[in-house]
C-alpha cells in the first residue's frame, strides 16, 4: 500500500467502527494511524489496512510492523 | 496450516471475492433464508439497538438496518464485506476482531458452514455480545444438496470407479443445538426447515451455488478440472418433480443467548419443594407445582 495521502484521498472508515474493533489475533487495543490509514496492533506487530474505508481486519494482509 | 484442517479458507475468500459480483442472482434464495431467520426477532420482545451481520452477503444488514437496528457487517471477502455498506471489516470467523460486548444481536445467515473451528466461532461471537444478547444464525444442515451429492458420487464410481468429495459435508441437526450449549449459550435451541429448489435446467443448480459464493472448497476436493461428461451424467440422474430437478436446502436455525442475569436459571440441586416420589404415588390428583 502507498502512504501517500497527497494523491488518492482515502475513504473514510466509519468512526463506530473504532469502538468495536481489537486485534483478531491478540483481542488486544488498536491504533488508528490516520496518515497510513492503518489500525495498528503494537501487541502483535501488525499493522492492519483500511481499503475504501474497509478494515482489512485479516493478518495475512497486514504488514508486520518493524521491530523498534 | 494444519493438515486436518476440512475447508481451505484461501478457498472460501477467493470464492466469496469472486461471488460479490454475482450474488444478486441467487439474491432471492438468500433473501427467503434470511426472512426466516429475521422471523425470530418477532417471536421476542427485546429491542435490538446494535446487530453484527456476519457474512450476509449484501442482503442481511439492509434487513435489519430496516427495522431500526444499527449493523455492522463482516466477511471474509473485503469485497462482499463493502456490499453490506458501512460500518463494514473484513474478517475471519475464525479469528473474529471484536471487543466483547459489542453487540445485542448477530445474525449469520448461511456463512458459518466453510468455517473449519466452529465451537470456536461461536465463542468468540459469544464473547463479542453484551450479557442477554442473542445469536442468530442459519447453516445448511445435514440433508441439504444430498440429491446432488447422491448424484455425483454415483455417477463418478460409474465413470472413475472412485469418487472425490464434491458436495461439502453439513453438521447434523444434532450437532448444532450441542455446538451453541458447548459454546455457552443459553437457552440453546435448533430447528430445520427444508427448502426445496425445483430447476428446468440442473446446470443453474450449479451456477447459483458458485453466484453465491458456494463452490467446492473441500481442502481434500480433488482439483483436477472433473471428467467433462460428470456433470451432465450425475444432474441427469437427480430425482424430478414435475419435470424439474429438485435440490433440497435443509436449513437449520439456531438461536442462542448469551448468559444474562435475568434468564431463567437452574434450580440447586437439593432445592425442590415438592417431592417426586410424592407426585408419582397420587397420580388421580394433577400436580401442583
Amino acid at each position: 500500500m502507498s502512504h501517500n495521502t497527497d494523491e488518492v484521498p482515502h475513504v473514510a472508515v466509519d468512526p463506530r467502527l473504532l469502538e468495536v474493533l481489537v486485534c483478531p489475533l491478540t483481542k488486544g487495543p488498536l491504533h488508528y494511524d490516520r496518515a497510513a490509514n492503518e489500525l495498528v496492533s503494537r501487541a502483535a506487530g501488525l499493522a492492519y489496512p483500511i481499503r475504501d474505508g474497509i478494515p482489512i481486519m485479516l493478518a495475512e494482509d497486514a504488514r508486520v510492523l518493524d521491530a523498534p | 496450516m494444519s493438515d486436518s484442517l476440512i475447508f481451505d479458507r484461501r478457498a472460501v475468500r477467493r470464492h466469496r471475492d469472486r461471488a460479490a459480483a454475482t450474488v444478486e442472482t441467487v439474491a432471492d434464495i438468500l433473501a427467503d433464508t434470511a426472512g426466516r431467520l429475521l422471523d425470530r426477532l418477532d417471536d421476542t420482545t427485546r429491542i435490538f439497538t446494535r446487530a453484527l451481520d456476519v457474512g450476509g452477503r449484501g442482503i442481511v444488514s439492509p434487513l435489519l438496518r430496516a427495522r431500526g437496528i444499527e449493523t455492522f457487517a463482516c466477511d471474509l471477502s473485503p469485497r462482499m464485506a463493502a456490499r453490506a455498506g458501512a460500518p463494514a471489516v473484513a474478517a475471519d470467523e475464525e479469528f473474529l476482531p471484536f471487543a466483547p460486548h459489542s453487540f445485542d444481536l448477530v445474525v449469520a445467515n448461511l456463512s458459518l458452514h466453510w468455517v473449519n473451528d466452529l465451537p470456536g466461532a461461536l465463542i468468540q461471537l459469544r464473547h463479542a455480545l453484551r450479557p442477554d444478547g442473542l445469536l442468530l444464525a442459519s447453516l445448511p444442515a445435514l440433508g441439504t444438496l444430498a440429491e446432488l451429492r447422491t448424484a455425483l458420487t454415483e455417477a463418478e464410481a460409474d465413470m472413475s470407479g472412485g469418487a472425490a468429495p464434491r458436495v461439502s459435508p453439513f453438521p447434523d441437526l444434532r450437532d448444532c443445538a450441542a455446538l451453541l450449549q458447548r459454546a455457552g449459550f443459553a437457552l440453546p435451541v435448533a430447528d430445520v426447515e427444508d427448502i426445496k429448489l425445483l430447476y428446468a435446467d440442473p446446470l443453474r443448480l450449479l451456477r447459483d451455488l458458485r453466484a453465491a459464493g458456494e463452490a467446492n472448497a473441500v481442502a481434500l476436493r480433488d482439483r483436477r478440472p472433473p471428467p467433462s461428461a460428470l456433470f451432465a451424467h450425475a444432474l441427469a440422474s437427480m430425482p424430478q418433480q414435475d419435470g424439474r430437478t429438485v435440490a433440497t436446502l435443509r436449513l437449520a436455525i439456531m438461536t442462542g443467548w448469551a448468559p444474562g442475569p435475568d434468564q431463567p436459571q437452574p434450580l440447586q440441586p437439593g432445592t425442590a419443594k415438592h417431592s417426586l416420589a410424592d407426585a408419582l404415588t397420587r397420580p388421580d390428583q394433577d400436580a401442583a407445582i
